[in-house]
């Protein structure tokens, strides 16, 4: 569909390097894909796409590589900050809209990177979003991602940062031939390190222990019984022979009692 | 008198014609890429690819081979003759003998085509097609009447103003299709085109009997790394000699009725798309073909130019992307041109310009990309079907008799099967195999059909550096597409790491273990069985005799198909065609299927598992799918310690 | 049932009586003690005493005359169990927990966090008080057995629907007013996330969020999409995962209230437009949370989508299914499809491919109808129909159908 807008608009799309689940690869950051999708949907021509990190990451030509002439990289080092150098960044640059993905693949992952430009920019945040509508008179329509497809409509003024959520739409294919094509501006920043963080510990993460079923067992016996005991039988229930109203009645049941209906 | 110098002057003035189209002609084909061909080499060797190479394919259909020998061959002959005869006025009753059988020849010939062109098959074009048989006799008949007085059978003036008049207008048509026409776009353009195309063919190694199916690669590293365009957007992105293939095409028609993509109503026709390209490279609309259309299509609406973009308005990607593959066109056209490298090329374009790849293509490159799988799973666990079978690794004993290629088959619960099956039969035979684990890539086959050559040269590079590592005689796989790229494509890399190595499929492995008796078999006692031949065994590396001797040794008498072998029908497998997904009114596989059923079979034995996974696809009941591992290690008598 | 402990004259008088006849139904006590041949009385060890309530063996030196009483509380049936109130006077400090409440209840991961907000104050030194913040409309009635020994409740138009700029502004207030040692939120996709980042914006603080193993000095969170776990000292805010510490179950709490000095009305700059209607059929598939799902075994196919539309089921298919037309490509599901984490899965006509079944492994519940009891997919479901579908499906539409306009007229009704 495409949006119905009225004005021209400056976006900004910040995005950042993303990690294949799997294989733990550089990519292109699934949320960020569709925060530059829909910055190119609204904005045309008048895109920036912005990182604040290494501009000589290859995963960046995977951004670049769906159609972007250019890419603007605010040079940073792993252990600065990247929130102070965008924030200053897009003081200068005062855009209509900026939007980023949900939470960064890698890294702390934490999300608040809208929020925090927010702030500091004085501008209303929008979270999850799954796609702007209409943009008229310096006010956006928003579709805002709840759970399980569902959606809710927001009006909101013009300037605001969005997070982009999975709902929005897919990204475009990514092409080799324009993403090594593509300019690589690298941009003087400025530099704030990330003190918080040098206080931390990194692992490679454990799996969550699933949590059990907690017997409360107040006597011997019955914590006995609970650690012998077998799990309830996984053999599916089957209707054989029994008259199909029956059959649709038991159906219906497990639906009703899965809340599905 | 008139008739002595008119048909003279006729002929000088079609012969320059000719001559001026011939340079415009070039000219198109010039607009092309430069690729390296030595030009003196290919035509010293034209006549005898011309005589041996083409007429063995013509050869299959037996009624044409004769009659386009008898027509041809007098024709070429005759314009010799004609020269010396009627233009230079060379007076000798031997060389108007000889000119008169040749036109006879030619004449005979020209009766047969005229006799086929009476009720054609749909497959060959009609239009202008339809006048060739005329003109042929019209050439032949006035030439031979031209003749008779030089030959001294009529004397000179015979017949008077009236036979004059109507000779030289007869004369003037014969002339200007057979001259003018050749180089000016008509029908008899396949012999000037096919020959200079036989001449310059870009896979040179083809002629002799030789065998030249690997793409060739994108120069990725052109202008620093960033080359202008990658594949093929517009015509004059083609090489010059592609270009010239285009041209040297005769409407025939063998590829469309060889095509499953055209088979199962998908918008693919290659003559088509050939003589599209023939259209985009001399500009103009396709309002004059007269042939089957792209099933769906309708005629006259495509237009292009060699300066245009050829996906917009001359050839939908839809077309583009119905490919399987296959091969089937390229095996079966007479004049040798390369469809599979042409549709390759502009999805390259597709692909890694406009990131348009259709469908799961994305995402599957994506994927290939970031995991080295189609399917995005950890690479961690490629190995992991491996866990019970005791293979040792690789990177353990760095040396071993046979590296086991497992591809990607690795992931696939059905495939893991065929797997099992060939290392028990490996074990068997106390082979000294080892595999790469988690150190193997995927070969990059489908990043290439689909035309991110990027990501196959790069998955190609590391393979090799991987290979590279570790020290072996011989590399077996149970993947002919894997198969393929290791033997036929990695070797563009320059890379050791394959110098010297054997690459075989696992039937041919399995063949020599068999026949030298490493391996203990019972016979088979199922019912009838078949043997599907996979396109990239069969079509792209020649393999078509192994896998049925196998079953053979199994006392298995195989019910061929119809179409098996070199016609072997593809399973719709290949090509990335799953995943794009082209819409049609069938599916291959059920086709195929169906050609199974034709046989009566209980079992479809086959050698990869694409065509496995295809097959097994196609809605039950259907006769069995097996790959020949496993219906090889079923019969296998284990030895009792 | 009467709690008040009754004798029976009747039963004590059978327990002494050795010779009554029905004294081996109702002596307890006495079948330790057995007459031996040999007219010795021989105690049976094992069954002297009984298991109490800690799981620990007592003997009952009351020689079977409590046992009467004792079998008349067990006759008394299963009783209301009373929970040890919890209480908390003039608290050292608090520990905020603001739960999402989705449909005015806690859910399970707010009561997990409740749990972790005790677990926390119970590691601090002085004596904490949880505080629940909720917002708008609650239909919660158990906030006491969740943990909330204070509860802070807005209510108004102001707190309806989409509103997080206000919300804000009353956390903000929190803030100021109780200066709590940690605010906990819900990690999650039903407001907490958001709520949460914004009030860490707002402090200043620097949040740990997908935390999911808390103490009052560490916290372990998870980062780079779940591949890291990062450990750090415990900030003031956290956005806590779901299962991160236990619920609350064997105390009361007092949930008394605490009102709020008045909260700025915040400027609104989203505009809540409210929910749009969803058609369950637009919803991707992966994300769907209910398929009905069409294979080789369907023949009417304008029933199988009128079933779905009354069940308000997505629809999705077998690549047979679509191979032949009837459904479009993206409703395929299976290895060479979408991969679905629908929670119920409703298979008809669908034997189960192999490609198939590895398409739907995330699925909680699958429900199949086939009339092939020994297919793939029968074994793999939770609940089969085995029959001819276009009956049973008739037949579940015509529930569904019925189930709809009982709906309505409650709805009705409830809005008479």
């Amino acid at each position: 569909m495409q949006p119905n807008i009225k004005q021209s608009l400056d976006i900004v799309s910040l995005v950042s390097i993303g990690q294949h689940p799997q294989s733990g690869r550089v990519r292109r950051a699934e949320q960020d894909g569709r925060a530059v999708e829909l910055g190119m949907n609204l904005g045309g021509d008048n895109l920036t796409v912005l990182h604040a990190g290494d501009p000589q990451e290859q995963a960046l030509r995977t951004y670049a590589g769906m159609g972007l002439s250019s890419m603007q990289v605010l040079n940073l080092d792993t252990q600065d900050d990247a929130v102070p150098a965008l924030a200053d960044y897009l003081q200068q640059l005062r855009p209509d809209i900026v939007l980023t993905g949900v939470r960064a693949e890698s890294g702390e992952s934490s999300g608040m990177v809208p929020y925090l430009l927010a702030e500091k920019l004085n501008w209303p945040v929008v979270a999850r979003i799954a796609d702007i509508v209409s943009v008229e008179d310096g006010v956006a329509e928003v579709m805002l991602a709840l759970p399980r497809g569902q959606r809710r409509a927001l009006k909101v003024a013009l300037p605001f940062v969005a997070s982009v959520d999975n709902a929005a739409p897919e990204a475009r294919q990514s092409a080799y031939g324009p993403g090594i094509r593509a300019q690589i501006e690298p941009l003087a920043a400025v530099k704030e390190e990330d003190a918080v963080r040098s206080n931390w510990s990194e692992a490679k993460a454990k799996p969550r222990p699933k949590r059990l079923k907690v017997v409360k067992a107040k006597t011997a016996a019955e914590r006995f019984k609970a650690a012998t005991a077998k799990p309830q039988g996984e053999a599916g229930k089957v209707l054989k022979g029994v008259p199909a109203k029956e059959q649709a009645q038991e159906i219906f049941n497990l639906l009703l009692e899965e809340k599905v209906i | 008198m008139v008739l002595d110098w008119l048909p003279s002057v006729l002929i000088a003035v079609a012969l320059s014609l000719a001559v001026i189209g011939a340079v415009r002609r070039v000219s198109l084909w010039r607009a092309g890429q430069p690729d390296k061909v030595d030009l003196i080499a290919g035509l010293m060797a034209m006549p005898k690819r011309y005589l041996h190479d083409l007429h063995d394919v013509v050869e299959r259909d037996k009624y044409m081979s004769k009659t386009h020998a008898a027509t041809g061959g007098g024709f070429v002959l005759s314009v010799v003759l004609i020269l010396a005869v009627h233009l230079f006025g060379v007076d000798n009753q031997i060389l108007a003998w000889a000119l008169l059988a040749a036109l006879v020849l030619m004449f005979v010939g020209a009766l047969f085509v005229f006799k086929r062109r009476m009720d054609p098959p749909s497959r060959i074009s009609k239009g202008p097609w339809m006048r060739l048989p005329k003109s042929l006799l019209a050439f032949s008949s006035a030439f031979i009447i031209l003749t008779l007085p030089v030959a001294g059978i009529l004397p000179e003036g015979t017949g008077g103003w009236v036979l004059t008049i109507i000779l030289s207008v007869v004369i003037a048509m014969g002339l200007a299709e057979m001259m003018f026409g050749m180089t000016w776009g008509g029908p008899m353009k396949h012999a000037f085109a096919g020959a200079l195309h036989l001449a310059f063919h870009r896979r040179q190694e083809r002629f002799g009997g030789g065998r030249s199916t690997g793409l060739k690669p994108v120069d990725l590293t052109a202008n620093d790394g960033k080359p202008e365009i990658l594949g093929v957007s517009k015509p004059k992105d083609f090489k010059w000699n592609q270009l010239l293939g285009f041209d040297a095409c005769v409407q025939c028609g063998r590829c469309e009725a060889m095509c499953p993509a055209f088979a199962a109503g998908q918008p693919l026709n290659p003559k088509k798309l050939i003589q599209d390209m023939v259209v985009g490279l001399a500009g103009g609309t396709d309002a004059k073909y007269a042939g089957s259309p792209y099933p769906g299509k309708e005629v006259g609406y495509a237009k292009g130019g060699p300066d245009q973009i050829i996906t917009q308005g001359l050839v939908d990607p839809e077309t583009l992307w119905s490919c399987t593959t296959c091969r089937a066109c390229v095996e079966e056209c007479p004049m040798m041109i390369e469809h599979v490298d042409a549709i390759v090329d502009m999805r390259r374009f597709l692909t890694m310009e406009k990131g348009s790849t259709p469908n799961k293509g994305a995402e599957v490159l994506d994927n290939i990309i970031a995991t080295d799988n189609p399917n995005g799973y950890a690479p961690a666990n490629r190995a992991n079907w491996a866990a019970d079978q005791n293979l040792p690794l690789m990177r353990d004993v760095k040396k071993a008799d046979v590296l086991f290629w497992v591809s990607d088959g690795a992931f696939d619960m059905r495939s893991q099967r065929i797997l099992r099956s060939f290392v028990k039969l490996m074990k068997a035979a106390h082979v000294d195999v080892a595999i790469l684990g988690d150190e193997e890539l995927d070969s990059g086959d489908v990043a290439r059909r689909l035309g991110d050559d990027a990501a196959f040269q790069s998955l190609a590079k590391r393979n090799l550096e991987i290979l590279s590592q570790y020290e072996f005689k011989t590399i077996v796989t149970t993947d002919p597409h894997a198969y393929h790229c290791l033997r036929n494509e990695y070797g563009d890399f320059g890379s050791d790491a394959l110098d010297g190595v054997e690459v075989l499929h696992h039937t041919t492995y399995l063949n020599r273990l068999v026949q030298a008796g490493s391996l203990n078999l019972e016979p088979f006692k199922g019912g009838t069985v078949t043997y599907h031949d996979p396109c990239y065994l069969g079509r792209y590396n020649g393999e078509y005799e192994a896998p049925r001797e196998l079953l053979r040794s199994l006392g298995i008498e195989i019910a061929e198909m119809e179409r098996s072998g070199f016609r072997s029908r593809c399973c719709g497998g290949g090509g990335g065609a799953p995943i794009t997904d082209i819409p049609g009114e069938r599916r291959i596989a059920d086709m195929r299927m169906e050609d199974v059923n034709t046989t009566g079979a209980e079992l479809v034995a086959v050698g990869c598992q694409q065509c496995t996974a295809m097959l097994e696809g196609v809605v039950e009941p259907r006769p069995e799918v097996k790959d020949i591992a496993e219906i090889l290690a079923d019969q296998l008598i284990e030895e009792v310690h | 049932m009467s709690d008040v402990i009754r004798r029976d004259p009747r039963a004590e008088w059978i327990a002494r009586n050795r010779l009554h006849p029905l004294h081996g139904t109702i002596a307890v006590g006495d079948d330790a003690e057995v007459r031996g041949p040999s007219g010795l009385l021989r105690k049976n060890p094992h069954k002297v005493g009984f298991i109490g309530p800690n799981g620990i063996k007592r003997i009952d030196r009351l020689k079977g005359n409590g046992a009467a009483s004792g079998m008349g509380r067990r006759s008394s049936g299963p009783q209301e169990v009373q929970l040890p109130l919890h209480s908390v006077e003039n608290p050292d400090f608090y520990i905020v927990v603001v739960p999402d409440l989705v449909g005015g209840r806690l859910t399970s991961q707010d009561k997990d966090i409740l749990g972790q907000a005790h677990k926390m104050a119970k590691d601090i030194e002085g004596k904490g008080a949880v505080v629940a913040v909720c917002f708008g409309e609650s239909k919660e009635e158990n906030y006491d057995t969740a943990g909330v020994d204070r509860l802070i409740h807005l209510e108004g138009e102001e707190y309806e629907g989409f509103s997080p700029e206000q919300r804000l502004a009353a956390l903000v207030q929190v803030e100021t007013s109780l200066q709590p040692k940690h605010w906990l939120f819900p990690d999650s996709v039903n407001g907490g996330t958001d709520l949460g980042s914004r009030l860490a914006a707002r402090l200043g603080e620097r949040p740990a969020v997908q935390a999911w193993q808390v103490t009052h000095e560490t916290t372990v969170s998870r980062g780079a999409s779940q591949s890291l776990d990062i450990t750090r000292e415990t900030p003031r805010i956290l956005m806590l995962l779901e299962e991160c510490a236990d619920a609350i179950d064997e105390t009361r709490h007092e949930v008394k209230a605490i009102e709020l000095d008045s909260v700025p009305r915040a400027i609104v700059q989203l505009q809540d437009q409210g929910q749009v209607a969803v058609d369950p059929n637009a919803i991707p598939l992966a994300e769907a949370e209910f398929i009905l799902s069409a294979g080789n075994g369907i023949h009417n196919w304008d029933q199988f989508h009128e079933t779905a539309a009354a069940l308000g089921a997505t629809e999705g298919a077998s690549r047979v299914a679509v191979d032949d037309g009837f459904m479009p490509r993206f409703r395929q599901v299976g290895a060479t499809g979408t991969w679905v984490t629908a929670r119920v899965y409703l298979a008809v006509g669908i034997s189960g491919a192999i490609q198939h079944m590895q398409g739907i492994g995330q699925c909680d519940k699958v429900v199949a109808i086939n009339t092939d009891a020994g297919c793939d997919m029968v074994k793999r479901a939770a609940l089969s129909a085995i029959g001819d579908s276009e009956e049973i499906l008739g037949e579940l539409l015509k529930l569904a159908q019925e189930h709809r306009a009982n709906k309505g007229e409650e709805g009705e009704q409830n809005a008479a």
